[in-house]
């Protein structure tokens, strides 16, 4: 559905009337020179009891910052529009949506426009040189649709009754702006013309389409000895080089393959069920006024992001010629993911699960089995994901010629670190069009759990150009930041190589790896994907921890607030936004990776709550 | 000429069956361990692999996993075990090689590491996961300071990187007899002899062969074409099996059985 603003508006009754017909916005021009013109204390009272979810937008030409946030607060406006040659980013600090009129008339016009901060929404208007905006002339649609084929747009100028549905289908924007279009006389809106304008927008051929999007390959590759910077590359035993340089070609010509691409895709929409909604949490912001989108990969098959890349890999090991599978598990998601591809695919399967997360996880045990996989114990050091990774790689070693390892995660020697985040780069490929088309703009942060990474480094991956959007990691901080009792690198790791990759590592002086502790056994990991590692060294990404207790908080958060039980691992992510909620501004937009649900954690919460007692985390 | 050199020399000079022992150092203890090395040593052994104890030996099986964690837990780190063959050499002149996983020596440092290991008398370095693509920093480091770096030749390695191993190893090339983890076999295996003969057409090299020897006979049928044999999981379960102070005579009998 188009998204469509009714602008120029002056009367309680034409508000009403915009509301009742389906307007998403509403634009008060406070240009003292228009005919429009509107005092933001008039603003106030004409606009009392519109619902929360339109957007109250001010038009202004020119006006200081200082004069612009008065009319914020006088107006209660959510949204800003500037039209004259103000700097939109230095309005950005306001805390609210900023929208800027851009009128093109050459290429350099078209580039600039596509070149504003993520975060603005961009209105492509006629150009005049005398008037600004509800001037009647239209805009200059070839050049408008160029910009919109880039990022979203609203388009504005001249639109009416009879022109709309041709414009939308030349253009193809976000979004409609229209003033003169539905009017009797210059701020007098004609009730008749806004129901007629709104039939012929439903009329037109292209309704904004939802864009269709898959993994993205091929985009950020490391060097030719997989490193990302400083992180990255391959520390394996000799025997083991032949055949991940034979996986590296095969994965190489594999994401090239238009036939392996398409059958990839085949099973993401028809087998795992993509692509995920994009959920906003209204409930979760409180007094915050910040939005919140939950990208709901707790909705793929088998309840977690595991399938996207576990579907990837054993397609490709079954184009490979393999008739065999290992691969580790930690909380069970990824063997429950690789034994489901694998039962789909028809190939034998054998997954490696620590002891300790094999008594933590007995569910899913069970799950893999009913599947027809083979689950073995591993009781060699600390009995959980890190010993079951050693242990498949020891049959890997053994079994090369037949077998292939199914790594979960953006870990391990190259190809894995790349192969897995591609896999996974559907995720973050569908919540930035997801996101654009739901509210015309970038997020202003992306926050996920990291244990070796992927749900991170795959709903990362397609903003890492987008400088504008903080990117943040959440780390599992255990019983607190002491050796043995966490599973935060970024807090307390230092460079090192562990099962076939340079990054951060939990170890102790002497170089042998520390045990770690989370009550998330998906997140219970001492070394992270080195991309992390490079993108957090270069300053591209952030992390935090939070401990087991507040995990628990977030799990409460979601469960009594939207009616979503988080997996162990994605409450962490929830834990950090509902303790830093109040550090945004107001009309922030954040996406939260929601990787798993927490069906497979009931047993383990319900544990620990009723150690807590009752009365724990509070009512709404 | 390194100790390593002489030795391969010895054995082809005067034909006679090379034996290399693996023991993981600090299994029980160091002080025990020390005094594994010095029997095995004067029992026979014509090189000694020292393995450091790393927490996650992918590369190894059950056998040489369980001597790591036990000297481990016995407090057994890098220093310890370079302190430990400092003072081995103060009566032993057996050429040393030290078998390692990398990390403990990236958490060293490579200079420093190299430095340590020349002043206490290693002969040879042997890194299980850091593979000839990643391993020049660390090669020119030993380079310089006199020291072998070993490298690994699998049933799997190409003639391409079999030929940069060659050019880059330097005292003897490990070939490793079979796919899979170390430990202990009732046969050597079948690939063992293709391997030796593809690594001999590459190079003058001498070349041990390892994985899955535990008795005299496949340490006879081994050196019929390649230069030495290594033991490793047969030797570290009679120490693990030895009852508390007798690890280094029951080490030094099985040694002595080996070389019959």
């Amino acid at each position: 559905m188009t998204v469509v603003k009714m602008c120029g508006l002056t009367r309680r009754e034409d508000v009403d009337a915009a509301v009742a017909a389906g307007a998403t916005a509403l634009g008060f021009v406070m240009w003292p020179g228009s005919p429009r013109a509107v005092r933001p204390e008039r603003v106030a009272t004409i606009t009392t009891g519109v619902p929360s979810h339109v957007m109250k937008v001010g038009v202004f030409v020119d006006a200081p910052v200082a004069a612009v946030a008065q009319a914020v607060t006088a107006a209660g406006l959510t949204a800003i529009q500037l039209h004259g040659r103000e700097d939109a980013r230095e309005y950005l600090a306001l805390g609210v949506q900023v929208i800027t009129a851009v009128a093109p008339q050459s290429d350099a016009d078209i580039r600039a426009a596509i070149a504003l901060p993520g975060t603005v929404i961009v209105l492509v208007d006629a150009h005049d040189p005398v008037q600004r905006g509800g001037t009647g002339r239209s805009a200059n649609w070839p050049m408008a649709k160029q910009i919109a084929a880039a990022r979203p747009i609203l388009l504005a100028g001249g639109l009416t009754a009879s022109n709309v549905a041709e414009a939308v289908n030349a253009v193809e924007p976000w979004g409609i702006d229209v003033s003169s279009g539905i009017e009797s006389s210059p701020g007098i809106k004609d009730p008749a013309r806004i129901q007629q304008f709104m039939t012929h927008i439903r009329l037109s051929a292209h309704p904004p389409t939802r864009p269709s999007v898959g993994p993205s390959f091929g985009q950020r590759d490391p060097d030719s000895r997989g490193y990302f910077g400083e992180f990255g590359g391959r520390f394996i035993p000799e025997t083991l080089v032949a055949p991940v340089e034979s996986l590296t070609a095969a994965y190489v010509a594999a994401r090239t393959d238009p036939a392996f691409v398409a059958e990839l895709q085949r099973l993401l929409s028809t087998f795992v069920g993509r692509p995920t909604p994009l959920y906003e949490a209204s409930h979760l912001t409180g007094d915050s006024g910040v939005r919140v989108f939950l990208k709901r990969e707790d909705l793929a098959h088998t309840g977690a992001h595991k399938i996207n890349n576990a579907v990837g890999q054993v397609l490709l090991a079954r184009r490979m010629g393999k008739t065999r599978v290992v691969a580790e598990t930690g909380a069970g998601q990824h063997g429950v993911a690789t034994a489901t591809a694998c039962a789909l695919l028809g190939l034998e399967c054998v997954v490696y699960m620590g002891a300790d997360d094999m008594a933590r996880q007995a569910l899913n045990v069970f799950r893999m089995r009913v599947l027809g996989t083979t689950v073995t114990s591993v009781d060699g050091g600390s009995r959980t994901l890190k010993d079951a990774i050693n242990e498949a790689m020891r049959d890997w070693v053994a079994n090369v010629s037949t077998t292939a390892y199914v790594l979960g995660s953006v870990l391990g020697p190259h190809p894995y670190p790349l192969m897995v985040r591609e896999f996974q780069s559907v995720i973050g490929a569908e919540a930035r069009a997801q996101i654009l088309r739901d509210t015309g703009r970038l997020p202003d942060a992306v926050v996920a759990c990291v244990g070796g990474g992927s749900n991170a480094m795959g709903i990362f991956d397609a903003f890492v150009a987008d400088r504008g959007v903080r990117l943040i990691g959440v780390e599992a901080g255990g019983r607190g930041i002491r050796d043995g009792e966490h599973a935060a690198r970024f807090a307390g790791g230092v460079a090192g190589v562990l099962h076939g990759t340079r990054s951060l590592l939990l170890q102790d002086k002497h170089g042998n790896i520390l045990a770690t502790h989370s009550v998330s056994a998906g997140l219970d990991y001492p070394s992270v994907g080195p991309e992390h590692a490079h993108l957090a060294s270069i300053g591209r990404t952030e992390y935090a921890w939070v401990d087991d207790d507040a995990a628990l908080r977030g799990f409460v958060w979601l469960a009594r607030q939207e009616g979503l039980l988080p997996a162990l691992e994605s409450s962490h992510a929830a834990a950090w936004l509902q303790e830093h909620l109040v550090e945004f501004q107001r009309g922030a937009i954040v996406i939260l990776n929601l990787s798993g649900r927490g069906d497979k954690d009931v047993e383990t919460v319900r544990g620990l709550l009723e150690v807590q007692g009752p009365g724990f985390g509070g009512g709404r | 000429m390194s100790r390593l050199v002489a030795t391969f020399e010895r054995l082809r000079r005067t034909k006679a069956p090379g034996l290399v022992c693996y023991v993981t150092a600090g299994d029980p203890d160091i002080e025990r361990s020390t005094a594994v090395v010095r029997a095995i040593a004067e029992t026979g052994a014509d090189v000694i692999e020292i393995g450091v104890p790393f927490s996650d030996p992918i590369a190894d099986g059950p056998v040489i996993q369980r001597a790591s964690e036990r000297a481990l837990a016995a407090g057994t780190s890098l220093t310890s075990v370079l302190a430990m063959v400092a003072d081995l050499r103060t009566t032993c002149e057996t050429p040393i090689v030290l078998f390692t996983y990398v990390n403990p020596v990236v958490r060293m440092g490579t200079a420093a590491f190299v430095d340590a290991a020349a002043k206490a008398g290693v002969d040879g370095v042997l890194l299980l996961d850091l593979p000839i693509e990643e391993a020049g920093e660390m090669r020119a480091a030993l380079d310089s300071r006199g020291l072998d770096t070993i490298f690994l030749i699998s049933p799997t390695t190409t003639v391409d990187r079999l030929r940069t191993a060659a050019s880059l190893g330097r005292g003897f090339l490990y070939a490793i007899s079979r796919l899979g983890v170390t430990g202990a076999r009732d046969a050597v295996a079948g690939t063992a002899r293709p391997v030796v003969e593809q690594i001999r057409a590459a190079t003058d090299l001498p070349v041990a062969l390892g994985f899955g020897i535990s008795r005299p006979e496949h340490v006879r049928e081994t050196c019929a074409y390649a230069d030495a044999a290594v033991v490793g999981s047969a030797l570290v379960q009679v120490i693990a099996d030895a009852a508390p102070g007798d690890e280094a005579r029951a080490a030094g009998a099985l040694v002595r059985w080996l070389k019959s």
